[in-house]
């Protein structure tokens, strides 16, 4: 099968503020990245599939294609749309059906440009029921933390252990940060940092718990099977890609516990790749907060539903770099998750298969996951809206 | 920025809760859907209308806001979650509202969780001064606190009357009171205006009465503190309470705000009464409401006097002439042009205080129409059990009703000024409701309201024995809003903030 889509190369920027560029700089930093690491002309592309969140609000531009194609010179089909997945999902579907043979993936965003009214945009995008009736962007992630208390009637020193383990998240992806030159926040943080802020807030989670806004860029090369050899001896195949949709209006899902467009995109996804859930040793999960990327452990299946705070928990008493599972080990977040590396909505997904690309071909450097065997297979998923989408990519160095 | 095609979607479905519900397999939508997700092509003309207005919820989870986004600021901390309704069925985002969080105060969630709550129609958050206003219903009160959760059973027209009369009405103070020298003043919460009060007195009358909301043919809201210099009240109120035939998003009724300083609703009682009563109008019910976020300047500055005595608050009645509770027996209407307060347009607080307050204004006009009514219908004070006058303060009625010869026994129980502070348009049908809330049958009430600039409607009203039969049906009387153990105390700088609003 040759249309198999392969990355041939990776490229980003650091995550955080960056008031000084303009968001077509970004992308420009990010494309250049990866081209070099290829060695790929412009010409050589024949498509571009962008994305961003909401440039259009942030900083009022549309027809983003426009920017790219003055500063491209290129005049090659260009599409945007909104998550860094979806731009990547049309792309893996374009090389598939055999229409192109070498595109450009990127993502890009610039939320800093308007943090005033940020959460306002956010929320009334990701669920406008809700925000008319008085939501922010963080309490979803609290009635969903509050609803899978009481689902799973977990209380006492259980509770506690529950609400220790989400700060442990946080906690560990900032400690996988600090390996990662390009995460907005290169610095370790405490437990009882992650517990004051909440204390502070008088809430069940804190500043701690959330990703922040962030601008930045991210890139990739994709390309079918057959091209991706004049590239690279190392492509990176895209084995499963999936996604599922649900509900805009949170509160009128059936589950307010778990993320069903989650569950239903690793099922297709594991189909299509053809290989096993623990077959995957490293995950790039979306934890815009902590309670997500723990109800993302279970919707992916690694854990049992309403258990993942378990062995959260009992794998930070003594980190040793990955969560242990049933006694199977599964890297998470190595570059820091949303939470610290940032999370810049349409280029965020980018750095999700930054990394788990890294991982894969054994070039992260310090962050590269410490795996009895070499990695075989790593997952991506992200979100689009609060659990509205849900892409979930298998990469695999090797194919069956 | 403001989109008013959007502002009327999300008010439609947002005020009245509107839904639809699968006729096939049941399902229920927050929303105005053709057909089922569920059942598909084959649901198309099986779906029916639902609404959540009248029906109580449960708070399923809740969390903290104490950052909102930029539009809810103003309403500082808050509660919100997800209410479910029909025993999950249906599921909806709320906040909770008529709660005033403390800085430092602890917070534990399951006392909140799993109690029933009511949705409350209020504003929906902060716009520009210039934008529409935007409304929802999405806001709820514990249904176990001030507020109780009340059925809304339309009742079939019985009995007919020779007369029209006043069939049902509804008081709506909330539960915010500032107490200062002797008086308690009724504060509106932060997300509540003239406009939400309207609509609350006129829900509480539909209650009360047991009349179909479409059956009422035309509506009638006076106030002098509509936050819009121009747009009804009155519109808002047919819409979210269905007055008249719903065809499409239209209402087949006639509304009309009306102005006249404190008396433009009573003005309005003889108008409602005739109309039922035209031998060719279609028209079997009409309803009023006296609505007043009771304007006022801050203490210091010039007309800041009046912030001793302003209240919040609406009523509203419905006359018809079927089920009648009393009977208008007459009325006598005077008006001069006597400026002893005023507001100009575009000025936030009306001016008061000058030469002509009190006996050239007050006094005069109200002694004249109701002596005029008195003689006209050949009533002495004793043919009268009940003395009712616009309340601006607690000394005025007093010395109005003993100039015109009335006992304490007479004038006294409908004096609720000092519970309520004043209600402007609303401050006389307030103290008629607080006497038709204890009339026995057969009982005369002689009203006679005062609105600046200046005039005074004098009403006679003589009870029927259905009033009892009703009674029964309003939890929230007068009595019940002014003694209620879940009254909640602020203080100036807080009452002030309030009254501002969103």
């Amino acid at each position: 099968m040759g249309n198999r889509p392969a990355i041939v190369a990776v490229g980003r920027t650091k995550f955080g503020e960056h008031y000084e560029k303009e968001p077509e700089k970004l992308i420009e930093e990010a494309w250049l990245k990866a081209s070099q690491e290829a060695d790929i002309e412009r010409r050589d592309l024949e498509a571009c599939y962008l994305s961003d969140y909401f440039l259009p609000i942030t900083n009022k531009l549309g027809l983003e294609e426009g920017f790219l194609s003055e500063l491209t010179e290129l005049h090659v089909p260009m599409e945007v749309t909104r998550s860094f997945s979806s731009a990547l999902f049309n792309a893996c579907n374009a090389i598939q059906a055999g229409r192109y043979n070498v595109v450009l993936v990127g993502g890009i965003e610039k939320m800093t440009d308007r943090w005033d009214k940020i959460r306002d945009d956010l929320m009334l995008l990701e669920d406008p029921w809700s925000y008319y009736a008085g939501c922010t962007p963080e309490a979803n992630h609290e009635l969903m933390l509050r609803a899978y208390i009481k689902k799973y009637g977990i209380s006492g020193d259980n509770l506690e252990k529950l609400n220790t383990a989400l700060a442990q998240i946080s906690v560990k992806n900032h400690l996988h940060a600090t390996k990662n030159e390009y995460a907005q926040y290169q610095r370790k943080i405490t437990v009882e940092q992650v517990l004051n802020a909440r204390k502070e807030a008088r809430k069940p989670l804190g500043l701690y718990d959330y990703a922040p806004i962030s601008d930045g860029a991210s890139a990739l090369i994709l390309t079918s099977e057959d091209f991706a050899e004049k590239f690279t001896d190392k492509p990176v195949y895209i084995l499963g890609s999936s996604l599922a949709t649900d509900y805009l209006t949170f509160p009128a899902r059936e589950d307010l516990t778990h993320f069903l467009a989650s569950k239903i995109a690793i099922k297709n996804a594991l189909k299509m790749a053809g290989i096993s859930l623990w077959d995957i040793g490293v995950v790039e999960l979306y934890d815009q907060s902590t309670v997500m990327e723990m109800i993302s452990l279970e919707d992916l299946g690694f854990c049992e539903h309403g258990k993942a705070w378990q062995s959260i928990y009992a794998s930070c008493q003594d980190y040793k770099g990955y969560y242990e599972i049933d006694g199977k080990k599964l890297f998470t977040n190595l570059n820091g998750g949303l939470k610290a590396d940032g999370n810049p909505l349409g280029a965020t997904g980018g750095a999700q298969i930054f990394e788990v690309f890294k991982q894969l071909r054994g070039e992260a450097g310090e962050r590269q996951a410490k795996s009895d065997e070499n990695l075989k297979y790593g997952c991506v998923m992200e979100l689009e809206g609060f659990g509205t989408k849900s892409y979930v990519y298998i990469l695999g160095r090797n194919h069956k | 920025m403001s989109s008013e095609p959007i502002e009327r979607r999300v008010s439609y479905l947002g005020d009245r809760l509107r839904g639809r519900r699968c006729g096939i397999c049941g399902k229920e939508y927050f929303e105005v859907r053709d057909y089922c997700g569920v059942c598909g092509r084959k649901s198309f003309g099986k779906m029916v209308d639902i609404d959540l207005f009248y029906e109580k919820g449960k708070l399923e989870i809740c969390t903290l806001i104490n950052e909102p986004t930029n539009k809810f600021t103003k309403l500082g901390k808050y509660i919100y979650g997800i209410v479910s309704f029909h025993n999950g069925k249906i599921r909806v985002p709320g906040r909770l509202t008529d709660q005033i969080t403390k800085e430092d105060e602890e917070i534990d969630f399951s006392v909140f969780e799993g109690r029933e709550v009511v949705p409350r129609f209020r504003r929906r958050y902060s716009v520009d001064k210039s934008d529409v206003i935007p409304t929802i219903s999405l806001a709820f009160t514990f249904a176990d606190e001030y507020y109780p959760h009340q059925e809304y059973n339309v009742v079939k027209p019985n009995k007919e009357y020779e007369t029209p009369g006043i069939v049902g009405y509804g008081v709506y103070i909330p539960r915010f009171r500032i107490k200062e020298g002797g008086m308690e003043r009724s504060v509106p919460f932060i997300d509540e205006d003239s406009i939400t009060a309207a609509v609350e007195a006129g829900k509480l009358a539909l209650i009360h009465s047991g009349v179909d909301s479409t059956l009422v043919g035309k509506v009638y809201v006076g106030s002098e503190s509509n936050p819009y210099a121009v747009k009804p009240i009155a519109s808002k109120v047919a819409q979210v309470l269905k007055l008249g035939e719903e065809d499409e998003d239209v209402q087949g009724v006639d509304a009309v705000d009306t102005e006249f300083a404190c008396k433009a609703a009573t003005s309005m009682f003889k108008d409602a009464a005739s109309l039922v009563n035209y031998p060719k109008s279609s028209i079997r019910y009409a309803m009023v409401i006296g609505t007043d976020n009771s304007q006022a300047a801050p203490r210091d500055c010039p007309g800041g006097e009046l912030d001793l005595f302003v209240g919040f608050g609406a009523c509203a009645y419905i006359f018809g002439k079927n089920d009648v509770i009393a009977e208008v027996e007459g009325w006598y209407s005077c008006t001069s042009d006597t400026p002893d307060f005023w507001r100009r347009d575009g000025q936030p607080y009306p001016m008061h205080g000058g030469r002509f307050t009190g006996e050239p204004a007050y006094f005069k006009h109200i002694r004249k129409a109701a002596k005029k009514l008195m003689e006209r219908l050949n009533l002495k004070v004793e043919d009268i059990n009940y003395f009712v006058a616009h309340q601006p303060n607690v000394q005025f009625p007093m010395k109005v009703a003993k100039e015109l010869g009335f006992k304490e026994e007479q004038y006294l129980p409908s004096i609720q000024v000092a519970k309520f502070g004043n209600t402007y348009s609303g401050s006389s049908p307030l103290g008629l409701a607080s006497i038709l809330d204890i009339a026995k049958p057969d009982e005369r009430i002689l009203i006679a309201s005062y609105g600046s600039g200046a005039g005074s409607d004098a009403y006679s009203l003589v009870t029927t024995n259905q009033i009892l039969e009703k009674r029964k049906r309003q939890k929230l009387t007068v009595k019940y809003q002014a003694e209620n153990p879940f009254l909640s105390y602020v203080d100036y700088t807080t009452y002030r903030r309030l009254k501002v609003g969103m």
